[in-house]
């Protein structure tokens, strides 16, 4: 047997046992329906936007929290403008002031040198006095219902300190938008069932929602490797306070649609999680940290290293074929010539036992979509399956081994 | 946090790739089956060829030419054989009986073809070629490969192919009576003494010239015509 195949099979089974661990956690307990039903108190909410050169869609996002269903002495705004050297500040201001007298008193601008996302969630932070504070990246727009559906969720649970939303793509069109745009339905899913385990391991940055005792029990954000929204969820959990997911509070965040920017954006992620993953190796396999520390933590770092390795390991054999094949006819003088097949003959499928893990891995993988799908409430196109099935094994891995390498080089990672 | 979750699921994961062992263990089955019925069937082509040949003699020779194993059939039980000991091992005893089966139905092949075409005075071409892919021989692939080219070039050719250390006394025989001394690959062509190393497709063609004798699958478009 292959050697370097066991591999690929302890690969397999890795990601076979995750999905499983996620559907036994779907079938004990499944995600509820919205309901028409109202909090019986609305606490004050101040809703934070970091921008940083947004001039292109921060007018659409403040819209968007504007007409967030919500009493409108309840809710303030702050648009922390971390030292844009763009038109940011002066769109922003013209927006403000086109606004209603009512509307305009709602919402705050601040300004400080540019100090990175997380320096401008602080002042936003400190500028605000709310009971809750939410966060929303200028690129994101929510479902007027969602901060609805995030209170319901504070209300019903005092012990909940933070609420992560349900991300969709906004208006995904190009390829890789519409390949997201499967991959956060995907999400979808697997971040409530992450909620069922009670192992949520981000607050992302388009629409998290805490408490302010958060900040006061464990001190504000910090850099963390540019990735601060997944920082805080692991201190968080290090602290034993509670975070769940409204998968019924939509936000639709836009994203990358070139390769560039996309590997850009993964390889923060991915390099933030491999280092504060290091920071906090305390909680890998720790039953103190529940099924954070025992599985979603070495899950993630496993997944990533699997990931890589069925990705060189397939490079290396197709490179291995094509080579051998370009050398063969070299040393051979066969002329290029494709196989004959005089009629179809099914003795010459692949039918290994790691082609059927394969496909069973597959079908778990598109039975959460389509789960996800049905919590999202959308549906996806046939393009989009076929995008993200054809094309996502081939650009994560080069995400994940520029990560890897900007780990091992202690590098940091680059927000744009 | 429970552990029997974690149980669970290692144990339904374990279900799943038992499943995905048992059903292409059941599918190799299937093909070894597969493999089996046409060794029969092909078997029973020849048997009843050499009997007819007994019958007729060379009195009707068109009638008898016609009827003996056709070379695609030897050649798609080889690929399908092939198949069978990429997936199960080159040392499966169930693949090594059948390729011990399908030696000896393409030695009986060969010797029939030979009295039929002594009798009926036809000029088949014919190739032995000897291999081994027990790690002895680095050319053997890459000269399979420039045969089966040409095979598939001039469908008339017929090529038996024999894994030179498969123990199997006819095929020792046969190896003996051609003074094969052992180099690999070997090639046989017409009876002509063996032809020992790697051989591109110019030199293989060459070697052949009854080739011209043969007609083509496809017209030739080369500029070289």
């Amino acid at each position: 047997m292959d050697i370097g195949a066991l591999g690929v099979y302890f690969s397999l089974f890795i990601g076979l046992y995750f999905e499983v661990f996620l559907l036994i956690s779907f079938l004990e307990r499944h995600p509820t329906q919205k309901t028409p039903q109202l909090p019986t108190h609305y606490p004050r909410v101040s809703m934070l936007v970091p921008v940083w050169n947004e001039e292109k869609t921060i007018a659409t996002t403040l819209e968007s929290l504007l007409a967030l269903d919500y009493p409108q002495d309840k809710l303030e705004v702050l648009v922390i403008d971390d030292g844009s050297t763009d038109k940011t500040r002066t769109v922003t201001e013209h927006y403000i002031a086109q606004l209603p007298q009512q509307e305009r008193s709602r919402v705050r601008m601040l300004h400080k040198e540019n100090g990175g996302k997380w320096t401008a969630l602080n002042m936003g932070i400190e500028h605000s006095t709310s009971e809750l504070i939410g966060c929303l990246d200028a690129d994101s727009f929510v479902a007027p219902d969602a901060l609805l559906e995030m209170i319901k969720k504070f209300e019903n649970d005092h012990s909940v300190m933070a609420i992560s939303p349900a991300m969709k793509v906004f208006r995904p069109k190009k390829l890789l938008e519409l390949m997201q745009a499967v991959e956060y339905t995907f999400g979808i899913f697997y971040k409530k069932m992450f909620d069922n385990l009670a192992a949520l391991n981000v607050l992302p940055g388009p629409f998290s929602m805490y408490r302010r005792e958060v900040f006061t029990k464990i001190g504000l954000f910090k850099h963390a490797h540019n990735t601060e929204d997944m920082e805080i969820a692991f201190r968080m959990h290090s602290r034993g306070l509670k975070i769940v997911n409204a998968h019924t509070a939509f936000v639709y965040t836009t994203v990358p649609s070139t390769l560039r920017t996309l590997i850009k954006q993964r390889v923060r992620w991915s390099q933030g999680f491999l280092q504060n993953s290091q920071d906090y190796s305390y909680m890998y396999f720790n039953p103190r940290f529940g099924n954070f520390g025992m599985l979603i933590l070495p899950f993630g770092l496993t997944a990533l290293f699997a990931g890589l390795y069925t990705a060189f390991y397939a490079l290396f054999h197709l490179v291995s074929y094509v080579g051998g094949r370009a050398l063969d006819m070299w040393v051979t003088r066969i002329p290029p010539h494709l196989p004959t097949f005089s009629h179809f003959d099914w003795f010459y499928l692949n039918t290994s036992m790691l082609t059927f893990l394969i496909v069973a891995t597959l079908l778990l993988t598109f039975l959460g979509i389509m789960l996800g799908q049905g919590m999202a409430q959308t549906r996806l196109s046939a393009k989009s399956f076929l995008s993200y099935f054809a094309l996502f094994g081939f650009v994560a891995p080069v995400w994940l081994a520029r990560a890897v390498w900007g780990a091992v080089r202690s590098k940091e990672s680059s927000w744009r | 946090m429970t552990w029997q979750k974690y149980i669970l699921a290692f144990v339904i994961t374990g279900a799943i790739f038992g499943t995905a062992f048992y059903i292409a263990a059941r599918i190799d089955s299937q093909r070894i089956a597969d493999i089996r019925a046409a060794e029969e069937s092909i078997s029973i082509d020849i048997l009843s060829s050499e009997t007819q040949f007994q019958l007729l003699g060379n009195l009707d020779c068109q009638t008898i030419s016609q009827n003996p194993v056709l070379q695609s059939e030897l050649g798609s039980l080889a690929g399908r054989l092939s198949v069978s000991e990429a997936n199960l091992g080159s040392d499966n005893a169930e693949v090594v009986y059948l390729k011990k089966q399908y030696s000896l139905l393409e030695i009986k092949d060969y010797l029939l073809m030979q009295q039929i075409a002594q009798k009926c005075n036809l000029k088949p071409v014919f190739v032995l070629y000897f291999y081994s892919n027990a790690g002895d021989c680095a050319d053997c692939a890459r000269a399979g490969d420039v045969l089966t080219y040409i095979r598939n070039q001039y469908p008339g050719l017929r090529v038996y192919s024999f894994d030179y250390n498969l123990d199997l006394s006819a095929l020792k025989t046969l190896a003996s009576l051609r003074t094969l001394n052992g180099g690999l690959p070997a090639f046989i062509i017409n009876n002509r003494p063996p032809v020992y190393g790697f051989k591109t497709l110019d030199e293989l063609e060459a070697l052949i010239p009854e080739l011209k004798t043969l007609a083509t699958s496809t017209p030739k478009t080369s500029a070289g015509e």
